[in-house]
């Protein structure tokens, strides 16, 4: 029987330093059954797209508290696409204001998780754009 | 799928990943890490056309610095040149199933080079089948054609240490906190060790280690004869790049003993297939089905054992006969 898990890439892009929320989420998904592959902070777009492949994650989760996030993630998108990786779905959290999704979502961000949001809907999201479910339950290998 | 749609499926998939198509190489290994059957006909594929990439193995206690130390040895390998790729092992929460895999934190920077391939792989839990799938995992680097393959893993427990039996060089990694020689004595690691590295040899008792484990090292290779490798203990300050050039020479060092003493190559070499065929053989019988598809006969036998309606050996008789 396969055992399939979630495989999602966390990083951080550019200078930004405020990891907190994103070590915070990546030990929440570790509890909800999540492979987390954790990249830190200070990556570049051409860095985590690499990482992307090489790790085969089903899922690209960045977080910001900077207001540059719109400028980081189209590029980050744009090179995405000419790589050929543009149909792993991308997240984002931290400090995203409300009035910047219409323009996140035309880039093509899939999954907006700002101020408030709760791991059961995050949680939700994996499972729906992965088509894997979450289990939690590490007694499955007897 | 047909037998024969199979094969070729195979052949174009192990075609793309020995043609350096790095997408096809990570799915095939997210195969063999779900523990997909569909992977087999391609890493019998792959297997036959390995087997000339030296492999290095690094093992040590959580937070000994064998991620930083994996990085160091990155960024000499890739300035003489050099393209290599880096298994890297972490474990699984036993209670969420999942995990943190952060060892690409310390090699951040290789990100961005084409010549270096990072692969990150949870333990899963999996009763002894880590070994099989970071074998499995290897066998695909070994056909992208890189020129060295590192393999880390946390040295916790019996099955991070069995990955070792994969590598052709392994160096187990200490700190000078990790206690006194009894400790590595204990931990059974002294057989299995190439080379020993004392890390972070800026912090007090490093000397100490380094006597210790070569007063070990020498009472163990003592009984083996001048023929055999004399595993050094080696001093390293990873983060601050210390001692890593006479690591990597180290490591050359043992290659070139392999070179110079074929037998104990091939002895080595014979040890590793015997290794992943038990391995193998242990999870075909985990893997069996009983003939309605419902039963796992190895459940069942665990229940019959447990239960004392047989005991483990006749079990493992019956098991091994429900094969043939």
């Amino acid at each position: 029987m396969a055992q399939e898990k979630i495989r999602c890439l966390l990083a951080m892009l550019g200078t930004d330093v405020h990891s907190k929320g994103i070590r915070t989420l990546a030990q929440l998904l570790r509890d909800r059954g999540v492979e987390v592959v954790y990249l830190g902070e200070h990556n570049t777009a051409d860095g985590v797209i690499n990482a992307l492949i090489a790790e085969d994650a089903d899922v690209l989760g960045l977080s910001y508290s900077t207001a540059t996030y719109l400028h980081y993630t189209h590029d980050l998108l744009d090179k995405m696409r000419k790589a050929g990786v543009a149909d792993v779905p991308v997240m984002l959290g931290g400090l995203i204001h409300a009035d910047d999704e219409p323009a996140l979502r035309e880039m093509g961000v899939k999954g907006i998780f700002g101020p408030g949001s709760g791991m059961d809907q995050i949680a939700a999201f994996l499972q729906d754009v992965t088509g894997k479910s979450l289990t939690g339950d590490a007694s499955s290998s007897t | 799928m047909s037998a024969a749609a199979d094969v070729r499926g195979a052949a174009q998939i192990t075609a793309a990943i020995s043609g350096g198509d790095l997408r096809s190489a990570a799915r095939l290994i997210t195969r063999i890490e779900a523990a997909d059957e569909a992977a087999a006909p391609v890493l019998a594929q792959l297997y036959a056309r390995g087997g000339s990439t030296p492999i290095v193995g690094l093992t040590g206690p959580p937070g000994a610095g064998k991620s930083t130390l994996v990085d160091q040895m990155l960024a000499q390998y890739r300035a003489a040149g050099e393209r290599v790729a880096v298994l890297a092992v972490d474990p699984s929460s036993p209670f969420s199933g999942g995990a943190i895999l952060g060892d690409r934190v310390r090699m951040g920077r290789h990100n961005t080079d084409p010549g270096v391939f990072i692969r990150s792989m949870a333990a899963r839990g999996r009763l002894g089948g880590l070994a099989l799938a970071a074998a499995d995992a290897l066998t695909v680097l070994d056909a992208m054609g890189w020129d060295r393959i590192l393999i880390e893993t946390v040295g916790v427990g019996q099955n991070e240490i069995e990955i070792l039996r994969h590598a052709d060089t392994v160096i187990i990694v200490q700190t000078p906190a990790g206690g006194d020689a009894v400790q590595a004595v204990k931990a059974g690691i002294l057989e299995v060790g190439d080379l020993f590295v004392v890390n972070k040899a800026d912090t007090a008792g490093a000397d100490r280690t380094v006597a210790a484990l070569r007063e070990a090292v020498e009472f163990r290779t003592h009984a083996l004869g001048a023929e055999a490798w004399q595993p050094p203990v080696l001093k390293t300050e990873a983060a601050g790049g210390v001692g890593i050039r006479e690591l990597l020479q180290a490591i050359d060092a043992h290659h070139q003993h392999f070179r110079d003493h074929p037998k104990q190559f091939a002895a080595r070499r014979r040890s590793q297939a015997r290794a992943r065929l038990v391995e193998c053989m242990a999870a075909a019988l985990r893997a069996r089905r009983g003939d309605d598809e419902q039963h796992d006969i190895f459940d069942d036998t665990i229940d019959d054992v447990v239960a004392r309606r047989c005991d483990p050996q006749t079990a493992a008789k019956r098991l091994v006969d429900s094969m043939s």
